[in-house]
């Protein structure tokens, strides 16, 4: 049985939540295609428009197809305060891309996220779950060239 | 720092040999209010809750711009919050807990999963379970009653109060929330030589050694502010995103305590001080910081999805020099409009920054 199975048959015995289906199909597939969505809602019998409700409701679930890394900076006051626009249009200018697009060959999307707790080492970012802080250009350049 | 004392286990085992009761009366008298700003008195919220199946809790949502103290416990503590919440389970006579954690700190997550299966031996005393559900990102399921929805898989939209939570909460049972930093303090407490007063500050802005700081309540702002080392002088001090700000230079001598902040406007809240400085633009900041609550609004009621629109197109107007002279006034109408007719406290908080900034820095919205 594979993961997403196996959690869903946790779900129907009330030990696992709505939610972290949800979560485990993002982190295999970046994003919950409209097919996943269709199959949770047959094998739980919930209606295809809750669940969609549900799951788009939330930053860290997107509901459209998104990159291999996403990238989601902070631009709340105290990352704002240290920087953060600039390392937005740095971002936008080295991907060529905008908030909320894809790069063209699936590797990068680029998204805002609020505060993620890194106040202290602002500016910061998270590229799908990890957080990088202290941002300064030569480190996203860096950062962006190790992401392979 | 008293939040990084450790109890191996030493609090748990002695509230084994205590009355239920005698724990709930112990947390009462010590004063302990909740740490997430609600500020009420947790032996009593414990002492509230109804009767049969019940749950705990643990609300590790933080999402307050500006606020990670329980990020740092969650890394630097994390087996004092365990304890904390075995000790709060048993006070109550619960058997599920649930760690309701930020998606944006799944990271942390491993690490507590293998402190939980090595605190097994204990939490078997008590037959309690304790899991982790990890949020998804949205700062309104910060809410302890979107926290429900969000864990029962519903779209989280915050619920009318009564029920409370105590009484009806997580499918429809007792349920008691409590942020991190409160259930650390129990073993503490339970231990004895507790300051009720030490509390975590986290400071961050334009400071040159950001942080958090352990701080005495009532210590003049001026001392908690030099602690993280500001660049330049200080112009504002801003309580998160929703607690407002207060004017640096004219407040510098105020001892901080929740009532005090109060009395000048703002909201203390959880503690997340963000210090700005004198070279920047108030107009500006107030952007930034509406910019999160239209990013946030769950969009349910007018006030707070279309109010906070349009204050930040305002906003904007105002910084392109293309205000007009009645536009101050309609922001000012329009920050309170939000907050007296919102649906829930996140629509309510949204403009307390900006009647703060309207209050102290009026001059820099005039164009
Ligand atoms: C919009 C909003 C967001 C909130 N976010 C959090 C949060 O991230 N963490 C938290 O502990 N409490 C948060 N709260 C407060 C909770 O509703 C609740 O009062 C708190 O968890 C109770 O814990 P305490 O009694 O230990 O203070 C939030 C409240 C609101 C209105
Ligand atoms: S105030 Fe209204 S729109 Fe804003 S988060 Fe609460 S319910 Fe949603
Ligand atoms: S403001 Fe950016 S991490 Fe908190």
């Amino acid at each position: 049985m594979n993961k997403l199975d196996n959690l869903i048959s946790q779900y129907k015995e009330g030990k696992c939540e709505l939610i972290t289906l949800f979560e485990e199909i993002v982190n295999s597939k970046k994003y919950i295609p409209f097919e996943k969505l269709n199959y949770l809602s047959k094998k739980l019998d919930i209606p295809l428009a809750k669940l969609y409700t549900t799951a788009s409701f939330y930053s860290l679930i997107p509901t459209a197809k998104k990159g291999k890394y996403i990238i989601r900076i902070c631009n709340n006051l105290s990352c704002n305060l240290n920087g953060s626009e600039s390392i937005l249009e740095m971002l936008k200018k080295e991907l060529k891309i905008n908030l909320g697009e894809t790069t063209k060959d699936g590797k990068f999307s680029l998204e805002l996220t609020s505060c993620i707790g890194c106040c202290d080492s602002a500016p910061a970012m998270l590229i799908n779950n990890k957080p990088y802080v202290k941002l300064d250009k030569t480190k996203v350049r860096k950062i962006l060239r190790e992401l392979k | 720092m008293q939040i990084l004392r450790k109890s191996n286990w030493e609090g748990f085992e002695k509230t084994r040999k205590m009355k239920r009761v005698d724990i709930i009366n112990a947390v009462k008298k010590s004063g302990l209010k909740g740490r997430s700003g609600s500020n009420f008195l947790t032996g009593l919220k414990w002492e509230l809750m109804g009767k049969g199946t019940r749950y705990l809790i643990c609300n590790a949502d933080e999402g307050e711009p500006g606020t990670f103290k329980d990020k740092f416990i969650l890394e630097n503590n994390p087996s004092l919050l365990i304890e904390g919440i075995a000790i709060a389970s048993y006070a109550m006579d619960i058997h599920s807990a649930i760690i309701y954690l930020r998606g944006e700190y799944s990271y942390l997550k491993p690490k507590l999963e293998k402190l939980i299966k090595q605190s097994e031996k204990y939490l078997k005393k008590i037959k309690l379970k304790i899991k982790i559900v990890l949020g998804a990102g949205s700062y309104l399921c910060g809410e302890e009653t979107a926290i429900l929805e969000s864990i029962e898989g519903n779209r989280p939209l915050v619920r009318k109060k009564p029920p409370h939570p105590s009484q009806s909460g997580l499918h429809g049972k007792p349920t008691c929330i409590n942020n991190v930093e409160t259930l650390a303090n129990i073993p503490l407490i339970i231990l004895g030589d507790w300051n009720n007063n030490l509390q975590l500050f986290s400071l961050s802005g334009d400071l040159k050694e950001p942080g958090i700081y352990e701080i005495e309540l009532n210590m003049p702002l001026k001392h908690i502010v030099s602690l993280g080392k500001p660049k330049n002088e200080p112009k504002a001090v801003y309580f998160g995103g929703s607690g407002g700000c207060i004017p640096y230079q004219k407040f510098r001598n105020l001892q901080v305590n929740e009532e005090t902040i109060s009395e000048k406007g703002g909201f203390l809240g959880a503690r997340g001080l963000i210090i700005v400085g004198k070279d920047r633009d108030i107009v500006d900041i107030s952007r930034t910081l509406s910019e999160f609550f239209v990013y946030e609004s769950c969009g349910y009621c007018t006030p707070c999805r279309e109010g906070n629109f349009r204050v930040v197109e305002l906003l904007e107007k105002m910084e392109n020099g293309k205000a007009r002279k009645e536009d101050v006034k309609l922001l000012e109408q329009l920050a309170h409009h939000i907050s007296d007719t919102s649906y829930c406290a996140l629509g309510v908080a949204s403009t307390t920054h900006l009647k703060c900034a309207l209050k102290y820095f009026k001059k820099e919205f005039k164009i």
